[in-house]
């Protein structure tokens, strides 16, 4: 198809006598196509002619002309934007016939709203939104007031988009998604898009009232331009288009009030986005409608299509502007379906929803369970772009908190103390940036985060380093402590455990960001549960230390009138969160174990890696937390120690899984008001439960039926597995 | 006419001497034509395409099956079908034109060169 198109483009080729190429001052092109011919017949196979700086290898990394994958210049219809305007590719009116014109025009909204989905999903502006040709040519619409407002508040749309995601910076790994060079984005009078919108929406509002009041019918034609002259038909194409027009004008809204400094338009954003959510289902009940009124099409092949009438859109072309984006290949898109389209924006307006709905009196640790809870329904670049923008703005969180201000808070340390020489120390104002960059990296894509949250591990433990050998120093310098160093001291000393406990944080994070992209195999889960319960025995203690001291200087700070009783009971009680943290060190010391005695006793369904050992093995997981010394003394050595010896037998006589159903009963009723902690609660239980059982099970029966095996599932949690007993 | 013209380039050609590869003129095992293609790399080419391309850049390499390689590129295409028109152009960098698509290819001289080898 592409080669007879370009056989056609061929005639009155241009020669290069004629043509404005320049060959240079004083010089002139001489043809050697025949010299060419000629040395090509006397060269024997496979020799080439080259000059001294040739590289086989650099010369694979040439751009092949011509290639459909590579090449994203190839001439196809049009040799440019104007030409395929002067040829009628897109032409204003669309049509003379005023229902055909709004029945087009219906169908360039549907396709514009899948280019725009399919864009979001990481293909390049140029090859999606902006195939459509009345977008490219701003001014030519204008006598379309339909078409030119819809056109506008598409561009002001996306304008607005680029400007979030290219301001958080997640689309690293997306990186078409900003690149806008020589699109007309920015359309003059784009920014007063809403007036224009709204007085398109009245007037067709207008129209819809004229033609429901059919007593009124005769008069209110008088005044009144019906949208196009099949009266029978005017109702279902102007609801059509209200709810088309009305869902722009709610998404454009939902955008620039999430940009509002501080989270400000939190509020009036969420009003927006259920306007949104109602005005897509109008959208997706228009489509019956629109569907009766084509002819021919095939019911079956709706799903594929890119308009809700499933008629081809008039005005676009992928091909005519490819080429703008750089000499980048132009991968071979797929522009999403309508309806799949539809499903984006519901998932995207939800996921915005979501972010709406964050609290911003926040602490630290909650904000950052906030941003993993997010995370777990897998939003899409827009989305995590803008839940970045909203925490971290002007270095500040919200835009608002300054960062060391975050970090006391979170490490607990006492309010009264004066902390104005700690703030400015060097490695606190570094500690500052890494809970920034930290912020940030859990925002982007998983693959992305995992390998980030890797390496800035080093960071956090370079900086509890810094941070402990300048306590030192100064501590070692003046041995009769002032007050004042007293209670820099003590500041620090918070921070220090609060550091600690945040770098097992991410530790466990990026461990547990593996199951999420499944990069362990089987074999590897005993090491991998290891690890995790290593991790979270140091969060725990971490914690619980940073509880005593905070509960330390609590009571330092003295409330004596408070009955010393009820002090006690206070300090007995464990809180839930310990709790519900040992609850997982159960399940993660229940799952290394049983993994353990299973393979001592050969009774998993694995094959060794003829490829490498396990020893390497736990050498690539790991590696990254082996450098920064998480945990300090876990090794592969001790991991082998500490499992080598596990038999099923003992596991019986001591059940990690009855410990974590023991605790889960008993925290349960402190999470009753937290339906996500209580569902958190819920799974682990039913993975204790599970496990429980098939230990049981594994243990009495084995011994009778040695062709039992053993192989495990994620089917009640995301990452901690249930054991599937089965007869092989 | 046109086998003229690529003689008297290919002249111009080896009078060049400050063309890096002149030791290779004297490879026994070249034909003729192998040599005088040899002298014309690192010049200016100018490769035009069937759709109408014109590819501009620095002669590399060239193969039996006749693709070139052009390093330092840059595209230009016509804006119109029906010539002439203006131009689009854009940097590409290194490329392989597939000789199954190469309709012309010319090589920058200087007027004084290609005059004096022309009364020769």
């Amino acid at each position: 198809m592409a080669g007879t198109i370009a056989e056609e483009a061929t005639v009155d080729l241009p020669l290069p006598e004629r043509t404005p190429i320049p060959s240079g001052d004083h010089s002139v092109w001489a043809d050697v196509s025949p010299l060419l011919d000629a040395a090509c017949q006397d060269l024997q196979d496979g020799m080439l002619i080259h000059g001294d700086n040739f590289n086989l290898f650099a010369a694979m990394s040439a751009l092949e002309i011509m290639d459909p994958k590579m090449d994203s210049g190839i001439v196809c219809k049009y040799y440019s934007v104007d030409e395929a305007i002067e040829d009628g590719a897109a032409p204003v009116p669309i049509s003379s016939d005023r229902t055909v014109d709004v029945q087009c025009t219906i169908d360039i909204m549907d396709h514009l709203l899948a280019c725009e989905a399919t864009w979001h999903k990481g293909h390049s502006l140029a090859q999606t939104v902006f195939s459509c040709i009345y977008l490219l040519r701003p001014d030519r619409t204008s006598s379309h007031a339909l078409l030119h407002s819809y056109c506008r508040v598409v561009r002001a749309t996306c304008k607005t988009v680029v400007s979030v995601v290219s301001d958080a910076r997640t689309h690293e790994e997306e990186d078409l998604f900003t690149m806008s060079y020589g699109l007309a984005l920015h359309g003059d009078g784009d920014d007063k898009c809403l007036s224009m919108l709204n007085a398109v929406e009245e007037t067709v509002n207008r129209q819809l009232r004229a033609c429901k009041a059919p007593s009124l019918k005769r008069r209110v034609l008088e005044d009144f331009v019906p949208l196009q002259n099949n009266l029978e038909l005017e109702e279902g194409y102007c609801k059509a288009l209200l709810c088309r027009l009305r869902f722009r004008k709610h998404f454009y809204h939902v955008l620039t009030c999430m940009k509002r400094p501080q989270g400000r338009g939190l509020e009036l954003a969420r009003k927006h986005i259920a306007s949104c959510i109602s005005e897509l289902e109008c959208i997706l009940n228009s489509s019956e409608f629109l569907r009766s009124r084509t002819v021919g099409t095939h019911e079956g092949s709706i799903e594929d299509k890119t308009t809700a009438s499933g008629c081809q859109p008039i005005g676009f072309d992928a091909s005519l502007n490819c080429r703008l984006s750089a000499p980048t290949p132009p991968r071979s898109i797929k522009i999403l379906s309508w309806k799949k389209a539809i499903e984006y924006f519901m998932k995207l307006l939800h996921d915005l929803d979501v972010i709406c709905s964050c609290p911003l009196d926040l602490s630290l640790e909650s904000v950052l369970h906030f941003v993993a809870e997010f995370q777990k329904s897998l939003p899409d670049l827009v989305a995590r772009a803008h839940l970045q923008r909203l925490l971290v703005e002007d270095g500040k969180l919200y835009g608002r908190d300054p960062v060391f201000g975050v970090i006391t808070r979170a490490a607990a340390v006492p309010d009264a103390t004066r902390i104005h020489d700690v703030q400015k120390h060097e490695s606190i104002v570094h500690l500052g940036q890494l809970v920034i960059n930290l912020l940030k990296i859990l925002c982007t894509n998983s693959a992305w985060q995992r390998r980030k949250l890797g390496k800035i591990l080093q960071d956090w433990r370079v900086v509890y380093i810094q941070l402990e050998m300048a306590f030192r120093k100064e501590s070692g310098e003046n041995t009769n402590f002032s007050n004042d160093e007293n209670v820099c001291r003590n500041v620090v000393q918070h921070i220090l455990v609060w550091v600690e406990e945040q770098t097992y944080w991410i530790a466990s994070r990026f461990l547990i960001l593996g199951f999420e992209l499944e990069l362990y195999s089987h074999s590897e889960f005993c090491m991998v549960y290891w690890y995790i319960y290593v991790v979270l025995i140091k969060i725990l203690e971490k914690k619980s230390l940073k509880m005593a001291v905070s509960n330390d200087s609590g009571k330092r700070r003295g409330k004596k009138k408070r009955d010393s009783v009820k002090d006690v009971a206070r300090d007995i009680r464990i809180p839930p969160a310990i709790l519900f943290l040992q609850c997982q060190i159960c399940l993660a010391e229940g799952l290394t174990t049983m993994l353990a005695a299973l393979r001592n006793e050969h009774m998993m369904v694995q094959s060794p890696s003829p490829f490498n050992t396990e020893h390497e093995r736990f050498i690539q997981h790991f590696e990254l937390l082996q450098k920064a010394c998480i945990p300090d003394q876990s090794s592969y050595p001790l991991f082998k120690d500490s499992t080598i010896q596990t038999r099923l037998s003992n596991l019986v006589r001591y059940d990690h899984f009855k410990d974590a159903q023991k605790i889960v009963k008993e925290v349960k009723s402190s999470f009753s008001n937290n339906p996500e902690k209580s569902a958190e609660l819920r799974r682990l239980e039913q993975v204790a439960e599970h496990n429980s059982i098939a230990l049981n099970i594994i243990s009495r029966a084995a011994a009778l039926d040695p062709s039992l095996k053993v192989s495990f599932e994620f089917n009640h949690h995301p990452y901690f597995a249930t054991a599937v007993v089965k007869r092989s | 006419m046109e086998q003229e013209a690529a003689e008297s380039l290919i002249q111009v050609a080896s009078s060049d001497g400050s063309n890096p590869n002149s030791s290779d003129g004297s490879d026994p095992t070249c034909s003729e034509a192998v040599t005088r293609v040899k002298k014309l790399l690192f010049r200016r080419m100018l490769v035009g395409i069937k759709d109408g391309r014109f590819f501009l850049g620095t002669f590399h390499c060239i193969d039996k099956q006749g693709n070139i390689i052009l390093q330092d590129s840059v595209e230009y295409r016509s804006t119109r079908r029906n010539s002439p028109s203006p131009m689009e152009q854009r940097c590409l960098g290194l490329i392989l034109i597939p000789s199954s698509c190469r309709t012309s290819c010319h090589v920058g001289c200087s007027i004084e060169e290609q005059m004096s080898l022309l009364s020769v």
